[in-house]
């Protein structure tokens, strides 16, 4: 029991030291509060098509207004959060898992194998991904479902990569031999030793990795191929264009709401990385 | 050296490989026959598809259409447009110039802005100024840059009414000589701006923490000792080492330019190669939409390998 206490005050310790971690946990908490919250926030039915057509700010009780469907904008934008961070952690667990095995699998076994599939690896990350991801989602369905797996089956590189090192140099790590001679098969091995023990940077590359899905997915809504039946901030953008003179709020608003959703992430993934890799603490503390 | 630039080209093409495979399976998976897929849902004329079944070989075995498939594009044949009836290759080429001129304008503006303003944080660190822009660093770095596009829009388009929001030239009054020179440049104010202000962070970023890493590393620490002078150190010992990664930055975002672009085309309706990939998007085009892919693919490969090169050439080390 004391010890659960000690734990989780040296994990408060290290959140409260690192002002990126900080401002990280807390952005997500709201984050995820405003998603979980977000029937009881918004005033208003965002799917509700109103009367009040492309009304300013505060004008008919419209906090950010409406737009030409007569929907609430401040309602959509509380709503949008779901969307964002639905994107974000399922597209981001596909290329985590996906990254994981294939990388963790190079790396331990080595031999030809990783030869093949490391060079593999480094020939995926030199393709395109927003037009690959483009591509895949104009030649097939547009919906939520589709661009969260399309942009999980093509961001594992960067993954695989981080733990393909990381097995290099575990499997050479006396437990790991120990391991070996106390009998273990390779694939327990790989999954109680090698992962477990490789993971850190895949976590702190996997955040980074969930702003860019919001950022992939808001882009793909601006072309036009976002999924029609969920509001997402990127589609609000693209309606907004049309609008951009006369009712600049539409887009303006949701922009926001990316930004400081995407910089949330982006925050807690630097703060992982101060935190998990010495290295990278800036000469500041870190001796 | 040689080995290293082999090793290299072989990586490169290894990747216009693996996109050419990806193609071809995307176009297998997509619904519908692969040849309505090329034809387009709302033509089906029999004497054109039997003409396609022939070109491309679907009566033959998988392996023989992949070697067809290939050997279309590899000798520049793309396929023909469904909606303009012209060569996708020619329509690229007519498109690529705008791009390029957007992107490489935007990427040598960003490398240097981005560079000197790391620079200015690593040498003055926990300043004000650091602060501000660190701060403003993860701001930009986060902004979706369509979006970042309209907000300029609305404030030097529509409010001040300074700058053109569209196009590459005043369609109205046709100018030339000088004149159409400083018309473009005037109708490329907006765009590039949006372009650089989302890719400083990456170079400032970089810059500030690769020179403070050198800066603690032993070897300055020997030169301080010797009493060189600081100006000295920076610039001959820790410019030169902490300038490296800059190199690598500037190949993955040059790659990522060349494909993002097509956002911000699409914002400004610049007249390039992603707004001919909008239409395309929009009406269903598919053989010129991978024809764009398929040319995108080759020039971020083409520019990884060349950043890969130069690097080699001024960091020794990598090619042992």
């Amino acid at each position: 029991m004391l010890s659960v206490k000690k734990n989780t005050y040296a994990t408060f310790k290290v959140i409260n030291g690192d002002i990126q971690l900080k401002l990280g946990v807390f952005g997500i908490l709201f984050l995820l509060l405003v998603g979980i919250l977000s029937p009881i926030l918004a005033p208003l039915d965002p799917y509700h098509y109103g009367q009040d057509i492309l009304n300013g700010l505060g004008v008919n009780g419209h906090l950010l207004g409406t737009n030409h469907l007569g929907q609430d904008v401040f309602s959509m934008i509380i709503y949008g959060v779901r969307t964002s961070l639905m994107v974000a952690v399922i597209s981001a667990l596909i290329s985590a898992v996906l990254g994981i095995l294939i990388g963790g699998i190079a790396g331990y076994f080595g031999g030809k194998l990783d030869l093949i599939v490391s060079e593999c690896i480094n020939a995926f990350m030199m393709v395109p991904t927003f037009f690959l991801i483009l591509l895949v989602i104009a030649l097939f369905d547009n919906s939520i479902t589709n661009v969260m797996i399309v942009i999980g089956l093509t961001t594992w590189p960067s993954n695989a990569k981080l733990i393909r090192a990381q097995a290099l140099s575990l499997r050479e790590r006396t437990f790991v031999k120990s391991a070996i001679t106390m009998g273990e098969s390779k694939t327990q091995i790989l999954f109680k030793y090698i992962i477990p023990n490789g993971i850190f940077p895949v976590l702190a590359n996997t955040t980074i990795g969930m702003s860019n899905a919001i950022l992939t997915e808001a882009g793909l809504s601006f072309l036009g191929l976002g999924d029609p039946n969920v509001i997402s901030w990127g589609q609000m953008i693209f309606m907004g264009k049309q609008y951009i003179t006369s009712a600049w709020w539409i887009a303006t608003f949701a922009g926001v709401a990316i930004v400081l959703t995407v910089t949330v992430f982006y925050l807690l993934g630097d703060g992982l990385n101060h935190v998990l890799n010495p290295k990278h603490s800036n000469g500041k503390g870190g001796e | 050296m040689k080995k290293y630039v082999t090793r290299r080209v072989f990586m490169g093409l290894l990747t216009i490989f693996v996109v050419f495979t990806i193609n071809f399976i995307i176009i297998r998976l997509a619904p519908g026959d692969p040849i309505s897929t090329i034809m387009g849902k709302d033509n089906d004329d029999p004497i054109l598809r039997t003409a396609l079944e022939e070109k491309y070989g679907f009566d033959k075995p998988m392996i023989t259409q992949y070697a067809i498939y290939l050997k279309n594009a590899l000798t520049g044949d793309l396929g023909i447009s469904i909606i303009y009836n012209k060569e996708v290759m020619a329509m690229i080429t007519e498109r690529i110039v705008p791009t390029l001129l957007l992107v490489l304008t935007a990427a040598i503006l960003a490398v240097i802005i981005g560079t000197l303003m790391g620079m200015y944080a690593a040498k003055n660190e926990g300043s004000k100024i650091d602060v501000i822009f660190s701060g403003a660093a993860y701001i930009f770095n986060s902004m979706p840059a369509f979006w970042l596009g309209l907000i300029l829009i609305i404030i030097f388009s529509s409010v001040l009414g300074l700058l053109p929001s569209y196009g590459m030239i005043n369609t109205r009054d046709a100018h030339t000589g000088f004149d159409y020179i400083l018309d473009v440049i005037v109708h490329m104010v907006l765009p590039v701006c949006t372009l650089v202000l989302v890719e400083i962070p990456i170079y400032f970023r970089i810059a500030k923490s690769s020179i403070l890493q050198v800066t603690n590393e032993d070897f300055i620490v020997t030169l301080r000792a010797t009493g060189m002078s600081e100006r000295k150190i920076f610039n001959k010992y820790i410019l030169r080492n902490a300038i490296l990664p800059t190199i690598t930055i500037f190949g993955i975002s040059l790659a990522y330019l060349i494909t993002g672009v097509a956002l911000i085309e699409t914002v400004f309706a610049w007249p390039g190669t992603g707004s001919l990939m909008l239409t395309a998007i929009n009406q269903r085009d598919y053989p010129t939409l991978m024809g764009i892919y398929l040319i995108m693919s080759i020039s971020v490969a083409v520019v990884m390998v060349l950043v890969d090169i130069v690097y080699a050439t001024f960091d020794p080390r990598i090619r042992f």
